[in-house]
């Protein structure tokens, strides 16, 4: 009887019926709640997440579509409140934690509405322009259409140089596609031009989104609720390893700009006004540009700072992961080692008993959960292994 | 006499209708018009540009009034003209009006010339007049125009190439996407009922109309024949709506009764034969290898009633009548099979149901000769596709290692380069140094300063305090001057004469920049010129800029000088990269002065 009661329920509603996590909750000894620790479970979420540290080719001069579906579909509600608002949401903060990671790359907008596909934003740099064009046109209705889409995308990245990796990541709502011709031409063609296709489904699996991802090198999934959407879409912010036969070494001309000084005046190039102080000047040509990075609209040199190199070279370089540290309750050492080498909290959880702990493989230091999660995906850099 | 560059008549010359009017000559040319009067005394000359005017009145013929010409000219102000006759009136007035109209395109008329292209250019008419609206819209692109391609410094092409995004933005001329037939089955149309007055309605959109034609050949045979020789369209698709609410009400009697009534009717309700012959084809090409003799022994989906035993007593005996029974499950196959083909008509395009029927034929005349090749490959295609996952490979594409060069590599390259280049440039450095010696004097160098160690303090704090007091007093002086309002920018200060040529003059310097660097690296003879034009526009500018910073009072001249720098320092880098490259070309070709690769 158990089971037919839950087949009536929502997945929210499971999650108590099921999990009882009023279990979970502990008092202390005035009598208050302590609050649940879940720090096991997110080092277990990101242990899953680690990539492997083989040397491997990843492309970092990224020139990526975001294909968003407005179709019909997407103003279905069994994502709160509605799957377009999530998407939306979702992409911005995606669009910020890729400029984030990949500071030389470029990201452009494409939606789908009524069978047609339209480019909402060109190939730029500066989040804000990207964010704002999306959030002014949230309206859907129609069919959604694949080969389209495709269609626009590969017209559109045709034209970048050669040593941009081109990709595209289609966030699809809909469970048919409207298409005017053969889509395993399109698909085709996309193999041809290199370009990267990936896809996440919001609603069920599809056999033509697993075949056009599988053919193109990229990654098929399907989010189960919001949250699952937001670690799938997280996924693609990194840098993806880059095919063999599709990755061309190639010496790339960029300028280092030097900054403006404090006082001098001139009419920047990108909004025509005049400007005090804060700017920059192209090496080559001297025109002033706003901000970095940046290509010089007067003589088309792509312009960047030191510190974006520096973010993009700790993801052909990871750190390797930390070993899990399984403590021997009698062993003298442990006392001397009570503490994080990051953060200086003990290492000892509730009743003197060694909690879980990891040690930097090079340098031997250890660090709590917590540091562990931090090093690896923000920090990029051991302090074990630089303080030596 | 409409031909005629001049007119010349008697007039009266009136300043308001009463008056009585001085009488004298009127002349007319296409400039302007001139009258004489008679006396030539009384001071009533009068020249007039036909620029000035913008438009005349004139009485009718047939009215009582005397004919009299108005002639308005933009300040508000007319003259007036009486005519002996009407004849002469109406000399005038045509002369008048075809050189108002003229002068009226004037304007319009530079630009087109200007803007008609070089013969080596394919231009549509779209797209001059798209260009032509641009340029009138946007003053400054109007600006920039006149001045590079008139000046001759640029080519159209060359100026249209920069702006691509402002020409595409037209339309009509982006490709447009197709969309493709919907899933859902719309040609399987439902009427509206109205339960009060017992009508049933049925609407069809065009769309429906292509689904229903690419669905259902016969139809579409029909209507070809049938409209509109026989029918109109309205009764041709009343027909088509009865017959597919009869078929939908199951009344079998009543079907035959009215097929057997009503022959176009009955099309609607037969077998399609075009669909039945299509599928026999088919048939035919299945793949040899397949026996499907030998399946039908496992098959038991056709045995009746997929060998289950039943109890059939109670069901009534069907018809079997020569009028087909059209199941639910044919008509999903169909449906589908027509979607996964494609479409290839736009409906927006056809304006009429005939049109489009017509275009629906002319596409499948087109297909049926392409229609072995298609069968070769798709059954070419069709093993590829239709492999099972799990028997299959796995599908993971080779990643690429990470390979770091050796940086020394590029360096080293640099400096060979750089060394080269400075040997060719005149008296470089000559450091003959050799190895002990250099080594010698590093050590001289360290052992003095262990000796005397550093200074203590490193830097001089009178000579710091200076330093720091002075750039401080720098900055802050300059914000100072910028004034306390954010909001107000520097230009503002200015007068708005010195701010338009300001904006003007880096407007041009940009445009001109940015086809400079485009140009480089030169590979072709064409890019030479065109750079060599390029350069000499930018070398003028300096004179004008000063000329621009002298025509000023004194104490805007620092201001201006400040805004005007960075617009120098950006044309002498431009110079600077010109004059190397072009020593650089030269010392590679030798001999060759024109620069020729």
């Amino acid at each position: 009887e158990d089971e037919d009661d839950n087949l009536g329920l929502e997945a929210w509603e499971r999650s108590y019926a099921d999990d009882r996590s009023w279990e979970a909750l502990q008092e202390d000894e005035s009598g208050f709640l302590r609050p649940i620790d879940n720090s096991a479970f997110y080092h277990a979420q990101y242990r899953r997440r680690l990539r492997t540290t083989a040397r491997i080719q990843k492309g970092l001069i990224r020139y990526l579509y975001i294909v968003i579906d407005l179709s019909r579909a997407a103003a279905e509600m069994d994502f709160r409140p509605s799957r377009m608002a999530v998407v939306a949401k979702q992409v911005e903060a995606f669009v910020r934690e890729f400029f984030d990671q990949n500071p030389l790359s470029q990201i452009g907008l494409v939606t789908v509405k009524d069978g047609v596909a339209n480019c909402l934003t060109d190939l730029g740099g500066s989040p804000e322009s990207h964010i704002k064009a999306l959030m002014g046109k949230l309206g859907c209705s129609g069919d959604s259409s694949l080969q389209n889409a495709l269609d626009l995308v590969q017209g559109l990245l045709s034209q970048i140089p050669s040593y941009g990796h081109r990709e595209v990541l289609i966030l699809y709502s809909a469970l048919s596609t409207c298409d005017p011709g053969d889509i395993m031409e399109t698909i085709q063609k996309c193999k041809e031009s290199k370009i990267r296709c990936s896809v996440i489904g919001l609603s069920a699996e599809m056999f033509i989104c697993k075949h056009l991802c599988q053919d193109t090198g990229g990654s098929y999934s399907v989010a189960l609720d919001e949250s699952h959407f937001k670690e799938l879409i997280m996924e693609h912010a990194p840098p993806p390893p880059a095919i063999a036969e599709f990755a061309i070494a190639n010496l790339i001309k960029m300028g280092f700009p030097q900054r403006a000084g404090e006082g001098s005046i001139s009419i920047c190039s990108c909004h025509k006004e005049v400007k005090v102080g804060v700017g920059y000047t192209c090496p080559r040509c001297k025109a002033r540009v706003c901000e970095l990075p940046t290509d010089c609209r007067i003589c088309g040199l792509q312009l960047v700072s030191s510190p974006h190199l520096a973010r993009s070279y700790h993801h052909l370089f990871p750190i390797a992961p930390f070993d899990e540290v399984t403590p021997l309750l009698n062993d003298p050492r442990n006392r001397s080692r009570s503490t994080c080498f990051g953060c200086q909290q003990s290492l000892l959880s509730s009743g003197n008993k060694p909690g879980l702990y990891v040690a930097c493989p090079k340098c031997k230091k250890h660090f709590c959960l917590e540091c562990d999660i931090y090093i690896h995906e923000s920090l990029h850099n051991c302090p074990g292994c630089e303080s030596l | 006499m409409s031909g005629a560059a001049q007119v010349t008549k008697r007039a009266k010359y009136k300043i308001s209708v009463k008056d009585p009017g001085t009488p004298g000559a009127l002349r007319m040319n296409d400039q302007k018009l001139m009258f004489m009067p008679d006396n030539r005394n009384s001071g009533a000359k009068l020249v007039v540009e036909f620029k000035s005017i913008q438009g005349h009145k004139y009485t009718k013929e047939g009215s009582n009034k005397p004919p009299l010409i108005n002639l308005a000219n933009a300040q508000g102000g007319s003259y007036i003209f009486e005519f002996d006759s009407y004849a002469d009136l109406h000399v005038c007035r045509d002369f008048v009006s075809k050189v108002l109209e003229k002068s009226k395109e004037t304007p319009n008329a530079a630009l087109e010339k200007s803007a008609i292209k070089l013969p080596d250019e394919q231009l549509s008419e779209e797209e001059m007049q798209l260009r032509i609206k641009l340029l009138q819209e946007n003053s400054e692109l109007q600006k920039l125009h006149r001045q590079f391609v008139g000046g001759n410094i640029l080519t159209e092409a060359e100026f249209w190439a920069a702006r691509k995004k402002l020409l595409d933005i037209d339309p009509s001329k982006k490709s447009k996407q197709r969309v493709g037939f919907k899933s859902a089955m719309i040609s399987d149309i439902r009427p509206a009922t109205d339960g009060r007055t017992n009508k049933v309605t049925f609407s069809l959109t065009p769309e429906i109309i292509l689904q229903i034609f690419a669905e259902k050949p016969a139809v579409h045979r029909a209507f070809l024949n049938f409209v509109p020789n026989k029918m109109t369209e309205m009764e041709f698709w009343t027909k088509y709506c009865r017959a597919e609410y009869l078929s939908r009400t199951k009344n079998y009697h009543a079907v035959v009764a009215e097929a057997a009534e009503d022959e176009e009717l009955a099309v609607f309700l037969k077998e399609d034969d075009i669909l039945a012959n299509e599928v026999r084809k088919k048939i035919r090409r299945v793949d040899p290898t397949l026996d499907m003799e030998a399946d039908e022994g496992d098959d038991y989906t056709h045995l009746p009633d997929h060998g289950i035993f039943r109890d059939g007593t109670k069901e009534s005996n069907e018809l079997q009548s020569e009028h087909y029974r059209r199941t639910l499950l044919q008509d999903l196959n169909r449906h589908a099979a027509v979607v996964l083909e494609g479409r290839t008509i736009d409906v927006e395009r056809e304006d009429s149901t005939r049109a489009l029927a017509e275009a629906l034929a002319r596409s499948k005349r087109g297909n049926e000769g392409a229609d072995n090749n298609a069968n070769e490959e798709r059954l070419d295609r069709t093993p590829r596709v239709a492999e099972i996952e799990d028997l299959q490979a796995p599908h993971c594409l080779p990643l690429a290692p990470l390979s770091i060069k050796d940086a020394r590599e590029y360096f080293d390259s640099q400096q060979a380069n750089t060394l080269k280049a400075s040997r060719d440039a005149q008296a470089s450095m000559k450091c003959s140094l050799s190895k002990q010696e250099a080594y010698r004097s590093v050590r001289d160098a360290i052992s003095e300063i262990k000796d005397m160690g550093l200074s203590d303090p490193i830097v001089n704090p009178e000579v710091a305090l200076k330093v720091y007091s002075g750039l401080t007093h720098n900055i802050s002086s300059i914000k100072y001057h910028l004034g306390k309002n954010p909001r107000e920018t520097v230009l503002d200060r200015l007068p708005s004469a010195t701010k338009e040529k300001l904006l003007y003059h880096w407007m041009s310097i940009q445009e001109l920049l940015k086809h400079f660097w485009s140009s480089y690296p030169i590979t072709t003879p064409y890019l030479y010129s065109k750079v060599n034009r390029l350069k000499d526009a930018l070398s003028n500018i300096y004179p004008q800029l000063e000329e621009m910073k002298e025509s000023l009072p004194a104490d805007l001249r620092h201001q201006v000088s400040l805004l005007v720098r960075p617009m120098q320092q950006a044309l002498d880098a431009a110079i600077q990269h010109y004059d190397a490259d072009l020593q650089k070309r030269s010392a590679k070709s030798g001999e060759k002065p024109n620069g020729y690769i």
